[in-house]
């Protein structure tokens, strides 16, 4: 099972993503990311790294906000990433995160398509039995 | 996908479709939506209708709430969703009822060249385009603005790049919707965050269904206003379809998440949260107006640095400068906005807010508002079709401002999900599929065509009809590609 997979969302891009832990769903959503901006994700090698710490109301708004804050370093400082070591406080609804990957690079790395922005529509972040799931559309 | 919307739609004219005020509980206007029978099937199949009737509940809503023909589901509003609101009755301002990208919009360029003098030469033409010109995700251009100087653009729009910096000219501005520029853009109430998105991508074009395409005039259905607009059969013009880039998404973010809790506040009751709003005389509803006006500002710049890149490649390409070229804007038209305008409501005239979203404005002949030299035929209204069908121009006709607050359609909107177009094209190639049909296609990425692909648009010569014949705005001109440049 491919820890993440995108679903269908009419002129846009829905990311559904499925892991044992909290950590584990928030890393690779932010994976999930990175594979709508870049064709060849697993390309980006790792020589710089990027700490955050957020907070945020709830753990959907935790993850929203998680993937804003990574567009926006990508749009600004244009790095990406491919590893990403998340610890998200379950309770408080805060995370902090390190961020391993590298400067964009058109020779080695090719693009997918841009992600204006990551929407609140159908937001979710939820515990299934033993599995946590997301769901989050990002506008194409 | 969702589910289809079983609710009423009534057939109330040949082209009009009635949600009634009484289907759900705070509709305070009914819905119309302007379709065709072929059409309201399509629309029918997801809950852009539904979408229609939330918007019915808005404090100062006028009229109906209204839908063009291209209609499909989005954030809040619909896509091609249209509503005017009054603020002396309270009424309110929504991002959702402007779009992520604020003032996307779409410029025509025509020239003085013709098929014959691109004949043989189209690929190079498009390649060339394709390398100067930055499409695509994280490609940024020749042009930086640090926060100082952006301030200063997003205020004064385009008329900034003309005036200090000879990048274009007056007349470029006259024939942009608003002269390129919305009064009262405050940049105060941008964030940081919008600055540092914008510094260096006004100039860029984005990906999705963004794009700059050479097309030749191929069909002229109204002899004097092709001429007014200086257009002719078998001419090269340029299309350039694009908006406000990550300035004018980060506005919209932004003003989303302040938002939050604000119609509470204002004691608004919603049935979707994301139509997200806050009174027009609020300070929250203030502010929001200010940074909206800054993007599009925004929008319009990089639209007229998007043209003036192209003029440079055709200098370049065929030896001469652009202006003996006769490289000229026919108009420039945003279809994500909001603006303050008058309207006749009710025999009453009225100062509203108008939400376009995915919806074009359409003025009729006489109008104020058009440009001097257009005011006997109305204003410009363009319609972008798929890569590789026709696009359109047609004018405003009295029959918008009397119906739909003086809008009309924006495009063909999309058919099938960018996944589902993906896997239809499934051991296809586009590029050359389009190539046989005519039309040199380059793109970034190795998904854009096949996300982009025809197929995945609705037909827009039915979208078109539709509008031509509800009278809201009148064929002028068809356009067929021969080379588009994507991201």
């Amino acid at each position: 099972m491919c820890p993440f997979e995108t679903f269908d969302h009419t002129a846009d891009v829905g990311l559904r993503v499925r892991a044992e832990t909290l950590d584990e769903l928030f890393a690779e959503a932010a994976r999930g990311l990175f594979s709508v901006l870049l064709e060849n994700p697993e390309a980006v090698e790792r020589h710089e790294m990027v700490e955050l710490q957020l907070h945020a109301e709830d753990l959907a708004y935790l993850l929203a906000d998680w993937l804003r804050e990574l567009l926006y370093i990508f749009d600004t400082q244009h790095l990406v990433f491919s590893e990403f070591q998340v610890k998200v406080n379950e309770r408080r609804y805060t995370l902090s995160a390190l961020c391993s990957g590298e400067p964009l690079d058109w020779s080695r790395h090719r693009p997918g398509t841009e992600v204006k922005a990551v929407t609140y529509h159908g937001l979710r972040v939820e515990k299934h039995g033993e599995e946590w799931l997301a769901e989050v559309i990002l506008d194409i | 996908m969702a589910e289809g919307y079983r609710g009423p739609l009534e057939r109330v004219g040949p082209y009009q479709w009635l949600i009634p005020q009484d289907y759900k509980p705070g509709m305070r206007v009914p819905g119309l939506i302007y379709a065709s029978e072929e059409l309201i099937e399509q629309i029918r199949r997801d809950q852009a209708p539904e979408q229609v009737a939330n918007v019915a509940t808005l404090p100062g809503i006028q009229k109906y709430s209204l839908a063009m023909p291209d209609i499909h589901w989005g954030y809040g509003f619909a896509i091609g969703g249209v509503a005017a609101m009054d603020p002396d009755e309270g009424g309110v301002i929504s991002p959702g009822g402007v779009g992520y990208d604020i003032n996307c919009g779409v410029r025509l360029v025509r020239t003085d060249l013709t098929v014959e003098d691109v004949r043989d030469r189209v690929r190079e033409l498009v390649d060339l385009l394709f390398r100067r010109i930055p499409t695509g995700v994280g490609r940024t251009g020749k042009y930086s603005f640090p926060k100082k100087e952006l301030r200063k653009l997003v205020t004064e729009g385009p008329r900034y790049l003309v005036e200090q910096k000879g990048l274009g000219i007056p007349r470029d501005l006259e024939f942009t919707e608003a002269h390129g520029r919305l009064e009262g853009a405050e940049p105060d109430f941008v964030s940081d965050r919008a600055y540092e998105r914008g510094e260096e991508q006004c100039g860029t074009l984005g990906s999705g269904n963004h794009f700059l395409e050479l097309q030749i005039c191929s069909e002229i259905c109204d002899e004097e206003a092709a001429r007014v607009m200086g257009l002719f059969e078998g001419q090269l013009c340029i299309m350039i379809h694009s908006g406000s880039r990550g300035f004018g998404y980060q506005v919209c973010d932004d003003y989303l998440q302040k938002l939050r809790g604000v119609p509470e506040r204002y004691g608004i009751k919603l049935p979707d949260r994301q139509l997200v709003c806050a009174p027009v005389n609020s300070p929250e509803g203030r502010q929001y107006i200010g940074a909206m006006r800054a993007a599009a500002n925004f929008a319009w710049s990089n639209r007229q640095l998007l043209l003036q890149q192209t003029r440079e490649v055709l200098q370049e390409f065929f030896g001469r400068p652009w202006e003996e070229l006769g490289v000229h804007v026919v108009y420039d038209v945003a279809h994500n906005i909001a603006k303050l305008e008058k309207h006749r409501i009710d025999g009453e005239e009225k100062w509203v807010w108008v939400h376009r979203k995915g919806a074009t404005r359409a003025f009729p002949p006489g109008h104020p508002e058009i440009p001097e030299a257009y005011r006997s035929i109305g204003q410009p209204v363009l319609i972008p079709g798929s890569m590789g069908t026709a696009s359109w121009v047609l004018v405003g006709q009295p029959g918008a401002l009397e119906q739909t607050f003086g809008t009309s359609c924006h495009g063909a909107g999309r058919r099938m999900s960018r996944a589902a177009a993906v896997r239809d094209a499934r051991g296809r190639r586009i590029d050359q599929e389009l190539e046989r049909i005519g039309v040199i296609a380059r793109a970034r990425s190795r998904r854009e065509l096949p996300e982009e692909q025809p197929k995945a648009y609705k037909d827009v010569d039915l979208v078109v009809e539709v509008v031509h014949n509800a009278g809201l705005s009148k064929k002028v001109a068809k356009m067929r590609p021969i080379g588009v440049i994507k991201g």
